[in-house]
């Protein structure tokens, strides 16, 4: 277990320093108006610019500049915004995790509570109707994209609006719970599509093994079968797709993000991007690859707990 | 002895003359030896979905490439901007025509699917932005996601050492790159350079470089463990024997071998492509104005949804109806090429 534990966590130090020098690298090589002259502005002077440059670390060699880079992230200091003088990342990127967590957690759970059910149902109804429908929705939820659900979301609450009948708002996050229910329940849409998906691949897979056929022949009840035998057993290879998803709906929350206007990680992103705010940018990257890093390891030690023969191999 | 045998003789000639022999079915067959091949086609000529699912697509890419020649002949002249602009149809039913004075109409005899809120032509918008999608999908998967995927997957499965380990830890590093981080990231960065050195086509090209090197790693994952199992069954040692160098080996006996599973993952990789060109052009990180794309359709007029939802529905649909379809073939494909995984 420890040699096990090693390995995954040297191949974890290995990624994670691999995703900050590309991410260092190509707010390095980023093409542009120098950063600290567009600071600047009409306050340029030689003398201004050399103190601000020092004042980013800006006048040091690249290696150097990279080295320190990453000494700051080890600190967890992501250093000063290019857009916003005297403001650091951390001011801005910050408070912004929390709203993202929030949003992919809660939609991670939506999707785990109907996803896993509806996948489990289709399973035992195999080639009935039940089955059909709910296979076919859920394609249908898996393949549409949330920017394509959003606009329809929006055209709908305009009509409730215009009848006089309750609608939710459109956009926004803080506040009442009613302005959550929409992004949340978008973005869990696609996740759900894919958890029925799989449970009901895992499940069939595990029904058709022998060991069910036993219980069964031994006269086991058929939700005993069901929920001890076979769902126990499914949940194994569900946990390992589950679990990275999680990373995936915290840090896939672009598009969500953007059309609601919820200042998540994703959003802060977005809005670096045209601010060309590249430490923000670099900041939203290492955050949410380090999660996507972090979660999969945690998915591989819940694994190998549950499943010892994983270490080995 | 003598009788049992000739009963025997007859008996076997019983079951060969008899009626099961003509079933048509079993005529045709022997007609068209069965290969897995013809076996995985005629599975996918049973899937109604799909079938239907290809129909459309084809539909929908044939109407985008021989549309907008024949659209752009019908019209009257316009005479525009105080008479100083004589505008033929050639010219207005462009995607990137703005007629200021015809903005945000609904469909007409003039503008089939109406205009948008510069006075575009939408039904040439979406003609076009259909077309990107295509591009993309045939860039990102076609070109980058087979053809990296391939090469480097069966490199690392049947040569193993470094090209396995470099892989495998590129593999790593890609997948810590959730969804489009990677993308946007790189577009973001780089997207006002390549608008400068070659306009939309430099952005579309730098949108399918970035979303193919992101899906190209999975591509290759799967190609590498098939050719790993693939290495070590008998018909490629007895080839081994005989003489044939890895190269020939590869050739003749592993790509054929691994055709079926390229497919149809390359299928299902490009309803990801499609959507993901979408949603960077939805973020503004894509096709910039006045080029056009389904995503950058979005995101003109979502502005606006409240006072014209027809202008961002259209192309939502749209993308809709492309990526389920591909979603539907890309189904119906692994279905037909791999029954296992058919429950």
């Amino acid at each position: 277990m420890l040699k096990f534990l090693v390995r995954r966590v040297l191949g974890l130090v290995f990624v994670i320093i691999g995703v900050t020098f590309i991410t260092y690298a190509m707010g390095y090589l980023a093409p542009g108006q120098d950063p600290i002259k567009a600071l600047l502005g009409q306050h340029y002077t030689a003398i201004a610019y050399h103190n601000l440059q020092v004042q980013y670390g800006l006048d040091k060699p690249w290696e150097i500049q990279y080295l320190n880079f990453l000494w700051n992230l080890l600190h967890g200091n992501f250093g000063l915004s290019y857009r916003f003088p005297g403001q650091s990342v951390n001011d801005i990127i910050l408070p912004s995790i929390g709203v993202s967590v929030e949003l992919g957690l809660s939609a991670f759970l939506l999707a785990i509570l109907i996803g896993i059910p509806a996948g489990v149902a289709a399973a035992l109804k195999r080639g009935k109707w039940i089955d059909t429908t709910l296979m076919g929705s859920m394609l249908f939820l898996y393949s549409i994209p949330a920017f394509v659900f959003i606009p329809f979301y929006q055209v709908l609450m305009d009509i409730l609006v215009a009848h006089n009948l309750p609608y939710l708002p459109v956009s926004g996050w803080e506040g009442s719970i009613s302005y959550k229910i929409a992004p949340v329940v978008i973005l869990a849409l696609t996740n759900t599509g894919y958890f029925a998906r799989i449970t009901r691949t895992v499940m069939l897979e595990v029904m058709g093994q022998d060991f069910v056929r036993t219980a069964r022949s031994k006269g086991v009840a058929e939700r005993s079968v069901i929920y001890i035998h076979a769902f126990r057993n499914a949940m194994l290879p569900l946990l390992s797709v589950i679990g990275p998803s999680l990373a995936y709906l915290v840090s896939g929350a672009f598009v969500v993000e953007d059309l609601f206007n919820i200042p998540g990680v994703g959003y802060q992103g977005i809005n670096a991007v045209f601010n060309r705010d590249w430490p923000v940018l670099q900041a939203t990257v290492v955050i949410l690859a380090t999660a996507v890093v972090v979660m999969n390891l945690i998915t591989d030690i819940l694994y190998s707990i549950v499943d010892p023969r994983i270490r080995v191999s | 002895m003598d009788i049992e045998k000739k009963s025997e003789s007859m008996l076997e000639h019983e079951i060969l003359s008899s009626p099961l022999e003509m079933d048509p079915d079993i005529l045709a067959a022997e007609q068209n030896p069965s290969t897995p091949l013809r076996d995985s086609l005629r599975r996918f000529a049973q899937d109604k979905r799909a079938l239907i699912s290809l129909a459309i697509v084809l539909l929908m890419i044939l109407t985008s490439i021989i549309l907008p020649p024949i659209y752009q002949q019908i019209g009257p002249v316009l005479t525009l901007r105080h008479g100083f602009l004589h505008a033929k149809p050639s010219q207005y039913h462009t995607p990137w025509f703005i007629n200021n004075e015809s903005v945000d109409t609904g469909p007409s005899s003039l503008y089939w699917l109406g205009t948008n809120y510069l006075g575009q032509d939408m039904l040439a918008r979406i003609l076009a932005g259909i077309q990107v999608s295509m591009i993309v999908a045939v860039l990102v998967v076609g070109l980058l996601d087979v053809g990296l995927g391939v090469l480097f997957g069966v490199l690392a499965g049947y040569f193993g050492g470094v090209i396995d380990t470099v892989l495998a830890r590129f593999t790593d590093l890609i997948f810590a790159f959730p969804g489009l981080l990677f993308a946007v990231l790189i577009t973001g960065i780089f997207g006002q350079k390549a608008i400068e050195i070659a306009g939309n086509n430099g952005m579309l090209i730098l949108v399918s470089f970035t979303l193919g090197l992101t899906v190209w790693p999975q591509m290759a994952r799967y190609v590498r463990g098939q050719t790993m199992q693939l290495k070590e069954q008998q018909f490629i040692e007895a080839a081994r024997t005989t003489g044939s160098t890895s190269l020939q080996i590869i050739i003749r006996h592993i790509l054929p071998n691994i055709a079926s599973l390229v497919v149809v993952a390359a299928t299902l990789d490009i309803s990801g492509a499609v959507i993901n060109e979408g949603v960077l052009s939805l973020l503004g990180l894509g096709v910039q104005p006045p080029g056009s794309s389904l995503g950058l359709m979005i995101n003109e007029s979502i502005t606006n949804i409240a006072q014209y939802p027809y202008e961002t529905l259209l192309p939502a649909a749209v993308l809709a109806v492309l990526v389920l379809c591909f979603s539907f073939i890309g189904d119906g494909m692994r279905d037909a090429f791999d029954p296992r995984t058919k429950d």
